[in-house]
Parts: structure tokens; sequence; C-alpha cells
């Protein structure tokens, strides 16, 4: 962080071990916040490349090597896609296996930003580490709830990381009844704790923000939507996959390598829980709903620090419909769909767990893919993050330099950005003059 | 995943137990170099019986719960700044201080990861990093032939510090 006369400069350098970069900076000019700028590297950029000329049935394994947290996201909008391509509807024992591991998905990546990456923020901890010498059992709690995620990924997907059961039109192969109940008793110790989870970081001091975000997430007619759905927004959109992606421009900006996107090139918005949350809540099922309600949650959150509530409020969710999901289990049969490739474009979007993702390809006779569009939620957010940056940042300036340092990053973490897939630090440097 | 066979070889008993070994990689392999970890773990895999190959891992934070109760851990990943290419190191994480990435927003190193582990009481035994230092670390799948040629004296690297850790349990 730097000073002038009545200027300061927060400056977050990233450093990608190997997959990419990021960086954050934030410049204040007499007490007025300027310019704010969240670099990002997004890999899914080379990726849609490398699909062109691959075959349609290859794009879930592919897209799913984008991100180490959220491949199941990649794989199931990819699936959607392709399928929307090809004219096929799978039937309702796919549609409930998918959920199943998309379920599982969430509760690993939800576990490990509410405990691990954002909880320290609000307990004054440095890291998790820090956090777990001081409540050594709710860490143990968030590390219980990520295994379980993990073990709903490895029966259902094959593996807990880039599973290799799914293909386009279903599952290679479903697995037995038996695999799938042996699942309830940790889903059930993992629901019990999402609960717990709720109550805890309800508990938290949140500053007092609300921004006037508009919402964009994907909603479904009877239930909270992860798989499939309509994208809605908080001002009235109602688009079907393919006229999101038609409706959404991408622009690139020089100074970073991440595009950014907006709704008809002109409007920002924001995908994630908060969105999810804000426009769907009433489709959460009554645990979830009194869990929030519980936790001082109205029908809409608009305060980006209590994003940590709403995933809390989506554990439960993601559990509680896991654990339905299994006891009502059977084995599709065939596991997959037969898709035969048709030259159309297809587009599909699915809820990654920090947000909508959407993909749409081209593809021929052969099931060659002609070109590839893949927009990832974090290009989505980043002009919102930005915004959330500059209010924070703004009305934060009467805390001294590490706070305000803290406090934006911890603003970036309330969207929790996918900084580059695979890129696991983001190192910090305060520069003074 | 369990490589090779189910029995580990006389020898290597802690108490009455077989010494259990874990072994990982690190990487993307779609970053040219950087996919070396997983070739050389999973060649040890086919190679040595009674190890435990947790296959490839994209985040080190997933190794929490998979290794846990081990005696020896080896995680194999592409170096970078470590020396010429190809050149294999081993570091043994004895007394690991590295933060765990305080200001991450998607994740937590190995080191950090290990420090977690150990709060909690979850780590193995003993962790060892085995590291090929890459040359390419580009976009898309394939090794570098520095990289290539150097995999099978990783191999044995790995290999030589099973049997060691097994004679001396």
């Amino acid at each position: 962080m730097s000073h002038g006369s009545g200027e300061r400069t927060i400056s977050v350098e990233g450093l990608a071990r190997v997959e990419g970069e990021g960086s954050l900076r934030v410049e204040v000019h007499d007490g007025v916040v300027g310019e704010v700028a969240l670099e990002i590297f997004e890999p899914p950029r080379y990726f849609e490349a490398m699909l062109v000329g691959r075959n349609f049935t290859e794009a879930p394994d592919i897209t799913s090597r984008i991100c180490g947290i959220c491949p199941v996201a990649y794989q199931m909008s990819a699936c959607a896609a392709m399928e929307a391509a090809c004219e096929v509807v799978v039937d309702e024992r796919i549609r409930a296996l998918r959920r199943l591991l998309y379920c599982g998905e969430w509760i690993q990546s939800h576990a490990l930003h509410v405990y691990l990456l954002h909880a320290p923020d609000f307990l004054g901890c440095a890291d998790a580490v820090e956090l777990a010498e001081r409540d050594q059992g709710a860490v143990e709690r968030g590390l219980d709830l990520k295994r379980t995620g993990n073990l709903v990924m490895e029966i259902v997907g094959g593996r807990a990381v880039h599973p290799v059961n799914v293909r386009v039109g279903g599952f290679y192969r479903a697995p037995s009844p038996e695999a799938v109940s042996a699942l309830a008793e940790p889903l059930f110790r993992a629901r019990d704790q999402a609960l717990a989870t709720v109550e805890w970081v309800a508990g938290f001091d949140f500053p007092d923000v609300e921004a006037d975000y508009r919402f964009v997430a994907l909603r479904e007619q009877d239930r909270y939507a992860i798989d499939s759905g309509r994208a809605v927004s908080s001002d009235g959109h109602d688009l079907s996959p393919a006229e999101l992606s038609a409706l959404v421009v991408e622009e690139h900006v020089e100074r970073s390598t991440a595009l950014h996107a907006r709704l008809g090139g002109v409007d920002q918005y924001l995908t994630g829980p908060l969105a999810r949350y804000s426009l769907n809540s009433a489709m959460l099922p009554p645990l979830a709903a009194e869990a929030a309600a519980g936790a001082g949650l109205g029908p809409v959150c608009k305060n980006p620090f209590r994003s940590i509530v709403v995933r809390a409020v989506e554990l439960v969710f993601a559990c509680d419909e896991a654990l339905s999901l299994v006891e009502n289990y059977e084995p599709p049969n065939p596991p997959a769909a037969t898709v035969v490739p048709r030259a159309a474009i297809g587009s599909g979007a699915t809820e990654a767990p920090r947000g909508l993702l959407f993909h749409t390809y081209e593809i021929d006779d052969a099931g060659t893919i002609r070109t590839a569009r893949i927009v990832p939620p974090t290009s989505q957010n980043q002009l919102t993050i930005e915004s959330d940056l500059r209010q924070v940042a703004q009305e934060s300036l009467d805390l001294g330099d590490d706070e305000l340092q803290w406090r934006c990053e911890q603003a970036v973490r309330n969207h929790d950005p996918c900084i580059s897939c695979a890129a696991h630090f983001l190192d910090v440097t305060v520069e003074s003059s | 995943m369990t490589g090779g066979g189910a029995n580990p070889p006389s020898g290597s008993l802690v108490g009455s137990r077989p010494l259990r070994v874990v072994i990982a990689s690190l990487g993307n392999e779609y970053r040219r170099d950087d996919g070396a970890g997983q070739v050389v773990a999973a060649a040890v895999a086919e190679q040595v019986s009674g190890v435990n190959h947790l296959g490839p891992q994209v985040d080190p934070l997933d190794l929490l719960g998979r290794w846990d109760g081990a005696d020896l851990a080896i995680v194999v990943d592409a170096t970078r700044g470590q020396g010429s290419p190809g050149a294999v190191r081993v570091v043994d994480l004895i007394d690991s201080t590295e933060s765990p990435g305080a200001t991450s927003t998607h994740g937590i190193s190995l080191s950090g990861v290990l420090r977690l582990a150990r709060v909690v009481g979850r780590a193995p035994a003993r962790v060892v990093v085995v590291g090929i230092e890459g040359q390419d670390f580009g976009k898309g799948p394939g090794l570098s032939p520095a990289v290539n040629a150097a995999l099978a004296a990783a191999v044995c690297k790995v290999v030589e510090l099973i049997e060691e850790a097994r004679k001396c349990a």
C-alpha cells in the first residue's frame, strides 16, 4: 500500500504456481476511490481453442480439467450443451444421478470455502491453521463435510477430483444401489454439520454493506436450480441457455487477460450464491428455508459479506437434497441415452458452486466441435466484484492500511472467484512511498 | 487406487502391521511438464506392491482425509527454478512453516495442508516431496524431452525412498 499526498494504493500482486495469476489494485485519490482493477487469468480461453476439432463426446472430460474445485459443473454444462445440440432429453433417473453428483461438488466446494478460506476473515485469523489452533472442532467439522462431498463424487463420479464416470447422455456406469445407500449415513451426519455451520457463521460480525446487484441465476419451476433451468434476473430477464448465451457479451480489457461479461453488452451482473438465493429462496425446501430464517436472512440478501451465510444455507440444501436423492435412487438403465450427433449449435447452463456456468458449442454431422464458448462465473462476476471493491473501499477509508487491505481482500473472497483453476495462492504485497 | 500387488514385502512392518505408504501427484497434465508427477506416481504404483496410489491431485487439500494414518506419504510434483530441467530433488517436509495461503481465494498449498493436518492430528508420520524440474509449462499435454528423459531417475528415487522406509520400519 502506498501513500502520497492524499493518495493510497492497495496493491495485491498475484502469483500462481503454474496455472495463472491474478492481482488486485485499488487507487484512492484525496479520499475518493479511483481505479479498481481485479486482473485475472482465465484458463477456459485456451480450453476453448483446444476443443475445436475434437469429438463432441470429449467435451465433458476435457472441460472438467479447467477446474479442480468444480469439475462437475464443467462436465454438466458441457453435457447439457451437447444434448441440446443433438436434441436429446435424458430420463429422470439420469437427471437425478447427475443432481446427486452435483450436490457432492456443492458440499465439498462450499465446505472448503466457508471453513478454510472465508471464515478466518471474520474471526481475525490469518489462515485456516490459526483457525484450527483456536477452534479445532469447527475445522474438523468443515473437513468432515468436505470429505462427505468428496465421497459422493467418488461413488457417483468414479473419483473425487475430475470424475471419470460422466459422459454425454448420462454415465458410463450406474453405481449400485448398495454403494449409493452407503452414502446415507455420512450425508445424515453432514446435514447436521451443515445446520451447525449455519448457526456458526450467523454469529459472525458482518460489515453493514449492501449493494444494488443485478442478480442472474437459473430457476426451475419446482425446485432450487442446480443442474438445469432458465436464466432469470432480478430485472426481469427470463432466458433459455441459448438466449442467455446470445445476450451475454464478453469484452476484452487491455489491462487484463480476462474477459468481462455484460448482459446485452451493457449491464454488469452477479451470479453465485447471493444471486441464487435472492432469486430462488422461495424454492428452498423447508429445512434449508428454516435454517436461513434462523440465521436472519430475508428472502433477498444484498450484503456480500453475508454470502458465507448463504453458502452455509446451501450446504444444508445440498446435503438434504443429496439424502433425498439417495433414498429414492433407482439406477438408470441404460446409464446413458444414445446421443447421435447432428450439425447444430447447443447451449447448456448449470449452477457451479460459485455461479452460473454456460457453454455453447457448434458441432457438425460427424460430431466434430467447430466452435466452443465457455463462460465461467468469475468472468461474469468480475465487473461486479470490482464494483464491490470500490464501494467497500470507499466506505472503509477510515481503516488503517492493514485493515483496509484485509477488508478489500475479503470483499474479493466474498464471491469466491476462481482466480485461476489450480492457481492456489495469491501473494500480497504492500507498497509504501 | 491401489497399485501393484496387495502384499508388501517382508521386513516392512510397523509393530504388527505393514508400513503404510501412499503416493500422490500434484500438477496439471495440460500444462506440459506440470504433468510429470502423474507419470512418475503411476509408474511407481505399477512397480511397487502395497502402495496406496491416491492418483493425481489438483488441490493439495484433497490429500487431507486420504493420506491419514500413512507412515510415509510421497508427493511427486514438477518444480520450477530449482535446477536444470529434469533434475530430481527430494524434500522431506519435516518442519513446514509456510503459510497455508492466507490470501488464497481458492485453495491451500501443500505445506499449508501439512500444517493444517498436523494441527488436527491427521498428518502422515512423514511427508516427502519428490520434485522434477520442469522446462516447459506451456499449454497442452506432453512432457519436454528433458523431463521425459528424467522420468526413470525420478521413479528410481521414489522406489528407493519406499524401500529404505520399509527396511527401517
